[in-house]
């Protein structure tokens, strides 16, 4: 077998080139234009349930229902630098339900029983009702309901729970689906910096 | 009833004494259904007004995944192609092919649960080409022009064992039945005509814009092993059509196979029948379940790199010993 360099191969080569060169210039555009990574992230100031606005309606769980990853990305965090600490929290205790013998609504208001209550600070055992509280949201048992942002917010809460989106679970779509799904457009892309500082 | 707002208020005063105060004076007023709710504090108490020595726990961040493990996922990704294109280039080896499927199956597919993926990041470089105002980030860049460029000197090698769908379904094929020549170029315009489409909703205004690829990529709900039921229905009876009919979605929906198989067209390298040593007994175009070999010579277009015809040549040794004498095919 000899080498030879025909037409074909000189045609070959070209052709090669020529498409190496484009790919290498669309590539380059592309660099150049590029940006740091982006994330999704729920605006507060958006989502129905975190909005000022009538309390006791139903949650809006889209976030629950329409993403693609098994337990949603999106779940509720308190945020404790706000949180009250009552200690009838309307996010924690379902406070449309009878009263027990302490004196606190009888049912919790989670599905999922992920919300822990402990006392904190001072305790002042004669009187329960006066200490402070601490709830922390499991967030291997969230799965973003919303029905507790919808209550921590003014008339009721002070607004310290808000939806965010745990980015070790999302898988960073394209288009969100809860973004396709969402009537107020509350997710949004943002750099990644301002997304976790 | 201000049961709560008291309660409070005596936390941010003096506590003890108005608090018992408030619970003897409340405590015959108590309603005995619910409790009329009022907000007990305006203002959050922090550290210093609760006392006890209490801290404020920080809030959990789950921090998306870091920029270095995005670059080891192009590593690995070139990694992969690299070795594909040895294995069946050089070795000739359809046993360490399949262990890379599985491999690319477990890391593209099960591990980063099909997220990026080249054929995916069509729609973004479509839209970043064209949109001033999107960019994409430079792992995605790397996605998709790291395999047409692979393509470019060694064929359809990210087909072969290190695309997730297509490796899924190369180990699923376990009766290959031959597809009609002429039915199997016919149903091949098909992915043209998805990447018209997926072209065509992702080039829209921004508002309008949609990503058919992903909505519609029939495996990521298996990876992820949740998925509208309807998603997971399709992607089953691609398995299911897949045993028989080799990769279906690879051969006639993959658009990003399409622009492979241009890319391959000039490719330097690729799988080679030897003439000299053949016994034209073509076994092997009965193991190519693609229809990639035609008069015993392979057409690289199509070639997914299986190495099934190798495994099925009766001079396999030889040939692997014969590879200094390969001829190169157009």
């Amino acid at each position: 077998m000899t080498e030879h360099f025909t037409r074909r191969d000189l045609f070959h080569k070209a052709a090669r080139g020529t498409v190496l060169a484009t790919l290498g210039g669309g590539a380059g555009f592309l660099v150049k234009k590029a940006h740091g990574q982006v994330v999704w992230q729920v605006d507060a100031s958006r989502c129905l349930n975190s909005r000022l606005g009538e309390v006791g309606v139903p949650a809006c769980n889209l976030c629950t229902t329409e993403c693609v990853v098994s337990l949603s990305a999106v779940r509720a965090v308190n945020e404790h630098s706000r949180c009250g600490r009552c200690n009838i929290c309307p996010a924690y205790f379902n406070i449309t339900s009878a009263v027990d013998e302490r004196g606190l609504p009888s049912e919790k208001l989670c599905p999922r029983d992920a919300i822990t209550r402990r006392p904190i600070g001072k305790a002042d055992p004669e009187d329960p009702a006066n200490n402070f509280y601490e709830y922390l949201i499991d967030e291997e048992k969230c799965d973003g309901c919303g029905k507790c942002v919808i209550q921590c917010k003014e008339p009721l809460g002070l607004g310290s729970i808000v939806l965010r989106i745990r980015y070790n679970r999302c898988v960073d779509c394209n288009r969100c689906a809860i973004s396709r799904a969402c009537p107020k457009g509350a997710l949004v892309q943002v750099p990644v910096e301002r997304a976790v500082s | 009833m201000m049961w709560g707002r008291l309660a409070a208020c005596c936390g941010l005063v003096g506590r003890p004494l108005t608090a018992i105060l408030a619970v003897l004076v409340l405590s015959t007023s108590l309603p005995a259904q619910t409790i009329p709710y009022q907000r007990p504090v305006d203002t959050a108490p922090q550290e210093k007004t609760i006392g006890g020595g209490y801290q404020t726990p920080p809030v959990q961040k789950p921090l998306p995944r870091s920029s270095w493990l995005q670059l080891l996922d192009v590593a690995v990704l070139a990694a992969a192609m690299g070795i594909s294109s040895w294995l069946v280039l050089k070795r000739r080896s359809r046993k360490a092919l399949v262990a890379l499927a599985i491999g690319s199956v477990a890391y593209f597919g099960f591990y980063r649960e099909g997220c990026i993926c080249p054929i995916g990041s069509i729609q973004n470089v479509a839209v970043a080409l064209t949109d001033p105002r999107y960019s994409i980030p430079m792992v995605v860049t790397a996605t998709f022009f790291l395999p047409l460029v692979m393509a470019i000197f060694f064929g359809r090698a990210f087909c072969g064992g290190v695309c997730a769908l297509g490796a899924m379904q190369e180990l699923v094929l376990l009766k290959p039945v031959q597809v009609p020549r002429r039915l199997d170029r016919a149903l091949g315009l098909l992915k043209y005509a998805y990447l018209g489409l997926v072209l065509f909703f992702a080039l829209k205004p921004a508002a309008a814009r949609d990503f058919v690829i992903c909505r519609f990529d029939p495996f990521v709900g298996f990876f992820r092993r949740t998925g509208a039921p309807h998603m997971l229905l399709i992607g089953g009876a691609f398995l299911l059509a897949g045993m028989f009919i080799g990769r279906p979605y690879c051969r006639y929906l993959c658009p990003y196979g399409g622009l492979l198989a241009w890319c391959t067209r000039l490719a330097r390298r690729g799988v080679t029948i030897t003439p000299d040593k053949e016994l034209d007994c073509g076994l092997c175009a009965d193991a190519c379940p693609y229809g990639a070999i035609e008069n015993m010579r392979a057409v690289r277009r199509n070639c997914l790199y299986c190495a099934r015809c190798y495994a099925a040549c009766p001079r396999d040794g030889e040939l692997a010993r014969a590879k200094a004498q390969l001829v190169q095919l157009p």
